[in-house]
């Protein structure tokens, strides 16, 4: 389970995606993302997959831990996929406006073309969501994040919020799987299948209390660190990893801005012109 | 006084609060995709509602409510379950009701902490819940991504009976638990 460890990335590889600038990569990424919130629309969905697949593939994962983290997407989205057709089984209705039921369960319970639809459409969007959000994090190191964050004028103490909370993430995960095992070792029980809700929560407190203080205590020896490197003193600060754009980020950065410029084109149109149909539905 | 007032809402912006904040973001992510037991659809028991309490208590209400924002965030970016700013902004309010402990005298860092302050403390909970969760999300799940109200309304029902039990049945231990600890190192004694 100690899949951040690998994911989050503190030195660059030489790949194509790596190499780019850390300004670029952060404005892909929100306009891919910004490209994914808007749309519930296959036809834009299966491009930004295909794109950002592509990125993943061609950056040299570490395939193992990609491959958990994978498996528990699917599976975690499968599960919510399910809740939801429980929770609102005529779905396909709102989104598609007609019914086409295949089976009928009960009055309440049935199966329809449309909720099919909607519900792969889900699922793709999700996966879309997850493929874009993880070239992005096997691609960029915290600093570069927060150069690109601060080139995009963020306040650089927010940008620092950011990649030091990035930087950190791995660390307090192994934290808390040491502090977990020690406390299993102790005889507490976390294992769904074994303990009640109720008691697992009464256990994941015990893990609670010693990971704050763990955490807590580390505040004060970074602050003191950044201090004494001057931290907070100007209005504006420079990064190490902030380099020139080569002619790969300009391409980039200009693709980027044409996808960002569409973007805002298609949020506009469907205010203005509403689609007949809450989406895109080719049945 | 006045002064005062104003660093509790807004928290000192040194250094120390700037780490703190990425600290509390990064536990929170962690507590988020690790330490949760899941309820309904996108929504755990999650014992990430804790960063709030101890982020807000020793640093101030903004604070708390930018480390729940970035905590939502990174949670989001490695768990996989999709992208929900909705969500992120939800938790900024609910961090904000949280963290409001300095501005009716709960001076965690000064050791103070009386069970009034507790009751305090539960009812903004529950009431920041709903706020945030009820109100608040609902608005921008519209805004940003249109419809799913019913579901929206599910999840944000079982985000705010999971959230305000683990808010009050781990916070308010948690905050005697601080407030003994900062009044030890004090070394003022109760005459």
């Amino acid at each position: 389970m100690n899949q951040n460890k690998f994911l989050i990335q503190v030195t660059l590889q030489d790949t194509f995606l790596h190499r780019l600038n850390g300004e670029t990569k952060v404005r892909l990424f929100v306009v891919g993302l910004v490209a994914v919130i808007m749309s519930f629309d296959l036809r834009i969905l299966v491009p930004i997959l295909l794109a950002s697949s592509l990125g993943v593939l061609f950056s040299k994962p570490n395939w193992k831990s990609i491959r958990i983290v994978f498996l528990i997407v699917v599976g975690v989205n499968l599960l919510n996929l399910f809740l939801f057709y429980l929770a609102n089984p005529s779905l396909g209705e709102y989104w598609c406006g007609e019914n086409t039921i295949i089976h009928q369960f009960s009055t309440r319970y049935y199966v329809s073309v449309e909720t099919l639809w909607y519900l792969l459409v889900r699922f793709i969007k999700m996966v879309t969501s997850f493929m874009v959000s993880l070239w992005f994090i096997i691609t960029i190191t915290p600093s570069q994040f927060a150069a690109g964050l601060a080139a995009h004028r963020v306040p650089y103490k927010v940008a620092t919020i950011v990649s030091l909370g990035f930087r950190y993430i791995p660390d307090i995960a192994r934290d808390y799987e040491n502090i977990k095992l020690s406390m299993q070792m102790r005889g507490v029980e976390l294992d769904p299948k074994k303990a009640s809700i109720s008691k697992r929560l009464k256990q994941s407190l015990l893990i609670l209390i010693p990971l704050i203080i763990t955490s807590f205590d580390r505040v004060s020896t970074i602050a003191n660190g950044m201090d004494l490197r001057g931290f907070g003193r100007g209005k504006r600060r420079s990064y190490y990893v902030e380099q020139d754009p080569t002619v790969w980020d300009k391409r980039v950065r200009f693709i980027t801005n044409v996808i960002f410029i569409l973007s805002i084109v298609y949020i506009v149109g469907s205010m203005i012109w509403p689609a007949p149909t809450n989406m895109w539905c080719p049945l | 006084m006045e002064k005062n007032w104003i660093t509790y809402l807004f928290g000192k912006w040194n250094t120390q609060t700037v780490v703190a904040i990425a600290i509390g973001a990064a536990l929170f992510g962690v507590l988020m995709i690790y330490g949760s037991i899941t309820v309904f659809t996108n929504t755990r028991l999650t014992t990430a509602m804790i960063v709030p309490v101890v982020v807000g208590a020793l640093y101030g209400a903004l604070p708390a409510a930018i480390a729940l924002f970035f905590g939502n965030m990174f949670a989001d970016l490695l768990a996989g379950w999709g992208f929900w700013i909705d969500w992120s902004i939800g938790n900024f309010f609910l961090g904000l009701f949280v963290g409001l402990l300095p501005l009716y005298g709960a001076r965690v860092k000064d050791g103070i902490f009386k069970p009034l302050h507790a009751v305090i403390f539960g009812v903004i909970a529950v009431v920041g819940n709903a706020l945030a969760f009820g109100v608040l999300t609902p608005i921008f799940t519209v805004l940003l991504y249109g419809g799913e109200l019913t579901i929206t309304f599910m999840q944000a029902f079982a985000a705010f009976a999971s959230n305000s039990i683990v808010l009050i049945a781990a916070g308010i231990p948690v905050l005697f638990a601080l407030a003994a600890s900062y009044r030890r190192s004090s070394g003022l004694r109760k005459e």
